[in-house]
């Protein structure tokens, strides 16, 4: 889908930004998971105003982040109804993601996954190079 | 408003950094999507437009302002409530036509513009129409036929920000097009 | 103040260079190249042990008879250099770092046009200007 994709792009080119002003005061990061614990807490705080409520790695590289009340999802979160536009909505969130990630030199690849609105499954798969 | 009062301001705001880096990142795609930058002015124009009736309702729900009298009235209330509810700036209103039918709006510090550097081959890009489109939709919505432009702009190398309002005129109560 | 302010992208090109004699460039872009193994030494290096500030600012990379070399690493794993003349003992440790922060600070803003694409050299008006005023404010010193 052509939406998804520029929104998708979109999120990209502003979580790029967006880490760079976040991560401006802040010291280096440790490993891979101290970046994810900053994605989860710090950065996802600023943009969607909560922490994330859930994250899970096999330690192999996927990590899962749960959000029970995703903020975007909260308006059209009533009855099923508006659940085949939830992946439009989830679309420039991922990018999101997926820049921020790709500035912190962590290349992935970025899903989402929703089965009860507003809650929503982040999966990320980092791409070793 | 009941509901008024319940609503937190706070947990509405959208960080600024990021309305403002989303809307950068917006008009990049158009300049990608369209031929030059009149198509980008005008479909910034547009999505303005079909932001500013919907937006209307919900400004007049929250800042519960009444029917305007005049014009005057209406670019106070621009200015000093909707400028500053959905922008956090209140522009200052000058240059009146001796009609009293056309004034501008100095817009300082314009949120959509921070770290914004236009490149010279954009010259006659307007990197903030969507503001003239979502007045335009607004006051639309309103009974008002308004035409919005951008007189000057600091990132085209003006030394101000000015956008002109100019009243055309009042709209019966038809149903405005393209409502669903 | 500096004689040399260069920004390196994470993968190691030069996204921005700045000289003050023009001539000695080319003797600048070996020196800010060389010093990126010190970069990659020390951020790697400090990273393992325990009481770790984990600092953006690197300190000292090397000193030469000439120039002292400074280096800043952003979490984007941006690399920042500073030359400045070892004859010029004004500059403090404090200073260093002051220049390194307005210079972080003036790269994210620059990050955030929406028509710069990253990863592409760095040709931003606002940007040139600060570090002309680093390096212009060197002949009242």
């Amino acid at each position: 889908d052509k939406c998804v994709t520029r929104l998708e792009q979109l999120g990209y080119r502003v979580g790029q930004s967006l880490v760079e002003r976040f991560t401006k005061d802040s010291p280096r990061f440790k490993d891979e998971l101290d970046i994810m614990k900053f994605v989860c807490k710090d950065f996802w705080t600023t943009v969607y105003k909560k922490q994330v409520d859930n994250l899970r790695t096999n330690h192999q590289g996927v990590y899962v982040l749960q959000d029970n009340r995703f903020r975007l999802l909260i308006q059209i979160a009533a009855g099923k109804q508006y659940m085949e536009y939830a992946p439009k909505y989830l679309a420039f969130p991922c990018g999101l993601i997926r820049g921020a990630l790709s500035n912190l030199g962590m290349n992935c690849i970025v899903t989402a996954e929703v089965t009860q609105m507003p809650a929503c499954k982040f999966q990320i798969i980092i791409q070793k190079s | 408003m009941s509901r008024q009062s319940n609503r937190t301001t706070d947990s509405r705001k959208v960080s600024q950094e990021l309305f403002t880096l989303t809307y950068g990142a917006l008009v990049s795609q158009l300049i990608k999507d369209y031929e030059g930058d009149d198509d980008v002015n005008k479909q910034l124009d547009k999505m303005g437009y079909n932001i500013g009736v919907r937006m209307v309702e919900d400004f007049l729900a929250r800042s519960s302002v009444g029917r305007c009298h005049d014009f005057r009235e209406t670019a106070d209330v621009i200015a000093k409530q909707a400028f500053k509810m959905y922008l956090g700036i209140t522009p200052s209103i000058t240059n009146w036509s001796p009609a009293g039918d056309e004034f501008s709006l100095i817009v300082e510090n314009n949120p959509l513009t921070d770290f914004v550097e236009l490149p010279e081959k954009h010259g006659n890009l307007c990197y903030s129409n969507v503001l003239c489109g979502v007045l335009r939709g607004a006051l639309e919505m309103v009974q008002m036929e308004v035409k919005v432009w951008f007189a000057q702009d600091t990132l085209r190398g003006d030394n101000i920000t000015e956008i002109r309002l100019k009243f055309i005129k009042r709209l019966e109560d038809a149903l405005p097009a393209g409502e669903e | 103040m500096a004689v040399c302010v260069s920004v390196i992208a994470k993968e190691n090109y030069p996204l921005y260079i700045k000289t003050i004699p023009t001539e000695n460039e080319l003797k600048f872009h070996y020196t800010v190249h060389t010093c990126l193994d010190v970069v990659e030494e020390k951020v790697s290096s400090v990273s393992k042990s325990v009481n770790d500030l984990r600092e953006l600012y690197l300190g000292l990379l090397y000193p030469t008879e000439d120039y002292k070399v400074y280096g800043y690493v952003t979490n984007t794993k941006v690399k920042f250099v500073i030359v400045v003349e070892t004859s010029n003992t004004l500059l403090r440790d404090n200073e260093i770092r002051s220049m390194f922060r307005k210079l972080h600070n003036a790269y994210t803003d620059m990050l955030c046009n929406p028509f710069y694409t990253p990863g592409e050299t760095i040709k931003s008006r606002s940007f040139d200007k600060l570090v002309l005023q680093m390096m212009v404010s060197e002949v009242q010193s």
